[in-house]
């Protein structure tokens, strides 16, 4: 059983803008209230892929209980602890292949955006930082002002990161991979025809 | 349960204020009373707990989609759904006795409402050349006349085969493959009458024929735009989906010539908030807006977003969206500018001021969608229309991101699905070479005949044989008198039906009504017990399972009857599996998993809960039209317009009314009861006219061929439909609707925007029409 504190331990290399072609990539996140970072030992490829089959992290998380991809942008969370359940829409606006992912609630209440980046290590292996930012309205807002409320959520987020290294590191490879890229908010295609695209094109009456 | 009526119900009109909100305790009440009086309460309960559930029955009224596995509401239905599953599931019975008793010609001058409450088919039936009865007659004799029909045609393309959009993927497959291998294409389908224009415009402005919003994009856009549609009787579960959208802080903007009840307000009966409360506000924004005026609202909308961005550019338009995934933009631009705000202003009936505030709306919205129905597609500009949506969503980059999109409005349960099955006079090679690889045969490649131009050539002679999957296609279809002319020019007609309709009583020489299961029914094979699917608005594909008994021991399932028919006509001419597939539907979705694109692995992902979501390839950066980008398109700028004495007509549907057929003579929304031969009017366009409430009137409409076409006897009643305007229920009202009179490019009848005169009704004793 990996120690709490595995997270803590890993040592990526220095994170720093992404830059693709000298063209910098926006993100949408600047308040970096949580961050997380944890090294995994397996492939960047490995890691980047299986994290991103977004459908099998009940299989991992100790608080998502179904994930529903509505489509390559779209995803709805249901997560919970005991009883008690909550699902959320996700908006996907940034991702770059073994590289980057960022993303956005689209409830209204509570909102929260984030990202996570994959970086290869030296050691072969994959460094995840996961960034967050909690903005609840109304009366949530009161209840989490303070740094307790801070305080909780990195330890979850930390929790997380550590029981998917164990799946990963458990597995050894993937089960699965999309390999587009979303910009905007919208996938990039870059290829001739995406087999999931494949479909009847005929008009419908 | 009441016995079926013997008498048609009387007709006597009374009025009162159209309602200010949709659903609530009168939407249970009146369900459950309509349910009552067709079923047991247990054959109700088993219904209504089943419907729309994982593993249950999928509603057969519209194609509104499903909340997620888990998030279904126990009773998950709205009272259109409960009233129109109950009617399926009805316990009066049609036997022999009753076509001894009635004959063609008696039936035939009986109302739609009379027909349906008869009760369900039970046993195969026939009328001989020259017989005025219907007769009992064996399955194997009733397939047999019809198969040596079929095959003494001189040609396959004396046929045609219709589909409604109640049929499975599996029997519209199944169809489409028997059709094929016969050797035509005459495949026409009710899409051809409330979509056809949508699947054009999409096509070829964004490369797919189908909406690209699912239910969470709505719950999480910013801005809604109800186009041209009444959710409130024609997909109520709309309602539910724009109240957790309002949650969400969304706004919404309703654009229709009637302020109806289910745009104003909706009391969700869901919710103790519903029943008790004021429910919620829907739209907060209506614009009542002239009959076909919406192509030059959403031009001025354009032009207005151009000028925004001129005033501060880079701020409005998505020039990453434009640049990357368009073309077209700067012809667009450019004639966008061009229009006219007095052509907007007639056009429309709204003024520049209004139509900014509408601005203003989408400037302040970062995920716009936009919904539309046949308030849309029904015009003769319907195709310009929605591509002039496509443009809107398009200048702002509201495709393909969460919580944006198009979204078509289609209101029959599969009818995209049978489309998707290869329902279609006109589909591409792709798919006929993959029918070709599956089944060995060659498929025919002429184009076949839509509906209008099955009704010509029926009406000509050219067409002899006409065999309906479902639906009412003689009332569904314009032109009532051309229509039925052409029907009773045919040698045979033939009807796989659940219930009794007036396509029954106007027929060919010979005519045959074959009974089949319901939604609702156990389909029970020689596999064992089976399942179709069907494929939802939001291209969502799930299974549908009736729990009753047959209505019969006699009907058989609609596959099962294609399947028999096929044997019988091709008798070995194609290797096709047609008993395999009347056993195990399973062997269908296989063949299905290797023709169609998007269903591989169809058995075993369809069974999970659910189902599965066919891929919508705008959301995933690809555009499949002919220029591979998404399509500005350059519009025409069209100013409907009456000339003096003269309304703009739309048909529509009541509150109490599935399609073609009433359940009752009321629609309570807009506050009419006892009676459908009404015509609702602005009371200033009556006051020019010189009419007034509780006159008689004739309307009749002008078309170019001068033929008078005249549906008598409809009592006037003032109503807040937009100035220009006048409003009278389908498929009454159908009979006005010139069969020549078809949409642009789509060949889509026209049951909105129809010049109509009234004139005052000479002998009100002669009877209102059926």
């Amino acid at each position: 059983m990996a120690p709490e504190n595995e997270a803590q331990q890993a040592v990526p290399n220095a994170p720093g803008k992404r830059t693709d072609g000298g063209v910098t990539r926006r993100r949408p996140l600047r308040e970096r209230h949580v961050e997380e970072t944890i090294e995994v030992a397996v492939p960047v490829r490995t890691a980047y892929n299986q994290w991103t089959q977004f459908k099998t992290f009940p299989r991992f998380s100790a608080l998502v209980h179904a994930v529903e991809q509505i489509r390559p942008t779209m995803t709805a969370w249901t997560i919970g602890y005991g009883p008690l359940r909550r699902r959320f829409a996700v908006e996907i606006l940034e991702q770059d292949p073994d590289a980057y992912l960022a993303w956005r609630g689209l409830e209204q209440n509570p909102s929260h955006q984030g990202e996570v980046e994959f970086r290869p290590t030296e050691s072969g292996g994959t460094a995840i930082t996961v960034r967050m930012l909690l903005t609840p309205q109304g009366a949530a807002r009161i209840l989490t002002r303070s740094s307790r409320a801070t305080r909780l959520t990195a330890r979850l987020v930390r929790g997380e990161l550590v029981n998917f290294k164990r799946f990963i590191e458990g597995l050894g490879q993937e089960g699965g991979a999309w390999r587009g890229t979303i910009r905007n908010g919208r996938v990039q295609h870059d290829h001739p025809e995406p087999p999931r695209s494949r479909v009847a094109q005929w008009p419908v009456g | 349960m009441q016995n079926s009526p013997g008498e048609e119900p009387e007709t006597s009109l009374s009025v009162t204020p159209p309602k200010k909100w949709a659903a609530g305790v009168p939407a249970v009440v009146h369900a459950l009373e309509y349910s009552l009086e067709q079923t047991s309460p247990r054959k109700t309960g088993v219904d209504l707990l089943t419907m729309n559930q994982v593993g249950g029955v999928d509603c057969p009224g519209c194609a509104w989609a499903d909340p997620a596995p888990g998030r279904r509401h126990r009773n998950e239905y709205c009272e259109n759904g409960a009233k129109h599953i109950n009617d399926e599931a009805t316990t009066r019975r049609i036997t022999a006795g009753f076509f001894r008793e009635h004959s063609v010609s008696d039936l035939a001058a009986r109302s739609d409402l009379w027909l349906n409450q008869q009760g369900r088919l039970t046993e195969p039936m026939i009328k001989r050349p020259g017989s005025e009865h219907y007769e009992p007659v064996s399955w194997s004799d009733a397939l047999g006349v019809l198969a040596q029909e079929l095959n003494g045609l001189a040609s396959p393309d004396e046929a045609v085969f219709y589909t409604s959009g109640r049929a499975s993927n599996e029997a519209a497959f199944v169809l489409q493959l028997f059709a094929r291998a016969f050797g035509t294409n005459n495949l026409p389908d009710c899409s051809n009458m409330c979509h056809e224009s949508s699947g054009f415009a999409l096509s070829e402005t964004l490369g797919t024929g189908k909406g690209t919003v699912s239910l969470d994009d709505l719950h999480h856009a910013d801005l809604i735009f109800l186009v041209g549609q009444n959710p409130g009787s024609n997909h109520p579960r709309q309602l539910s989906a724009l109240e957790e959208a309002k949650r969400n802080g969304c706004r919404i903007v309703a654009v229709n010539p009637l302020p109806e009840a289910g745009l104003r307000r909706f009391k969700n009966p869901q919710k103790p908030s519903g029943l008790l409360g004021r429910g919620t506000q829907i739209a907060d924004r209506f614009l009542h807006i002239k009959p076909g005026g919406d192509l030059a609202l959403f031009q001025a909308l354009n032009r207005l977003l151009l000028e925004a961005e001129d005033a501060a550019p880079g701020t409005v338009l998505d020039h990453d969206f434009i640049d990357a995934h368009t073309t077209g933009f700067e012809e667009f631009a450019q004639h966008a500018r061009t229009i006219d705000w007095d052509d907007v202003h007639t056009a429309t009936g709204l003024t520049r001021a209004e139509i900014e505030k509408v601005r203003d709306e989408v400037l302040n919205s970062e995920r716009v969608i936009v919904c539309w129905a046949m308030g849309i597609t029904q015009h003769k500009h319907a195709v310009p229309t929605v591509r002039e949506f496509v443009n809107f969503l398009m200048l702002r980059g509201n495709l393909g991101r969460a919580g944006t999109g198009a979204c078509p409005v289609r209101g029959h349960s599969n009818v995209q699905g049978d489309r998707t099955m290869g329902i279609w006079e006109q589909m591409p090679d792709t798919f006929l070479d993959a029918l070709r690889r599956e089944f060995g045969f060659d498929p025919p490649r002429p184009h076949g005949l839509n509906s209008v131009n099955s009704i010509k050539a029926m009406r000509e002679g050219r067409v002899k044989v006409f065999l309906a999957l479902a639906g009412n296609f003689v009332r569904a279809a314009p032109d009532s008198e051309v229509t039925e002319e052409a029907m009773r020019s045919c040698r045979l007609t033939a009807h796989i039906s659940t219930k009794l309709n007036r396509s029954h009583t106007v027929c060919g020489d010979t005519a045959l009504i074959l009974p089949t299961l319901g939604r609702t029914e156990r389909d029970v094979q020689a596999d064992g017990e089976q399942f179709v699917t069907v494929e939802n608005s939001m291209s969502e594909v799930h299974t549908s399972q009736g729990r009753l008994e047959p209505a019969s021991p006699l009907l058989l399932s609609e596959v099962a009857i294609l399947c028999r028919l096929a044997r019988r006509t091709l008798d070995g001419k194609a290797d096709i599996p047609w008993d395999k597939f009347e056993g195990d539907y399973g062997t269908i979705r296989d063949h299905i998993s290797r023709v169609v694109p998007g269903f591989h692995d169809f058995n075993a992902r369809v069974s999970r809960p659910g189902g599965f979501q066919l891929p919508n390839p705008v959301n995933e950066g690809v555009f499949n039209n002919k220029v591979g980008k998404a399509l500005f398109t350059s519009n025409e700028h069209v100013v409907p317009r009456a000339p003096e004495g003269h309304l703009l007509l739309q048909t529509l549907r009541s509150h109490d009314q599935w399609n073609t057929i009433p359940y009752t003579n009321n629609d309570r929304y807009r506050g009419i009861h006892g009676s459908r031969h009404v015509v609702l009017v602005n009371p200033a366009d009556l006051t020019e006219l010189g009419l007034a409430q509780g006159d008689h009137v004739d309307l009749v409409s002008v078309w170019a061929d001068g033929s008078e076409r005249r549906a008598e006897n409809f009592e006037v009643v003032p109503y807040p439909a937009a100035k220009g305007s006048a409003a009278a229920y389908y498929p009454e009202t159908n009979v006005l609707v010139p069969l020549d009179s078809v949409a642009d490019i789509s060949n889509q009848p026209t049951s909105k925007g129809i010049v109509v005169r009234l004139e005052p009704t000479v002998d009100r004793t002669r009877p209102t029409p059926a």
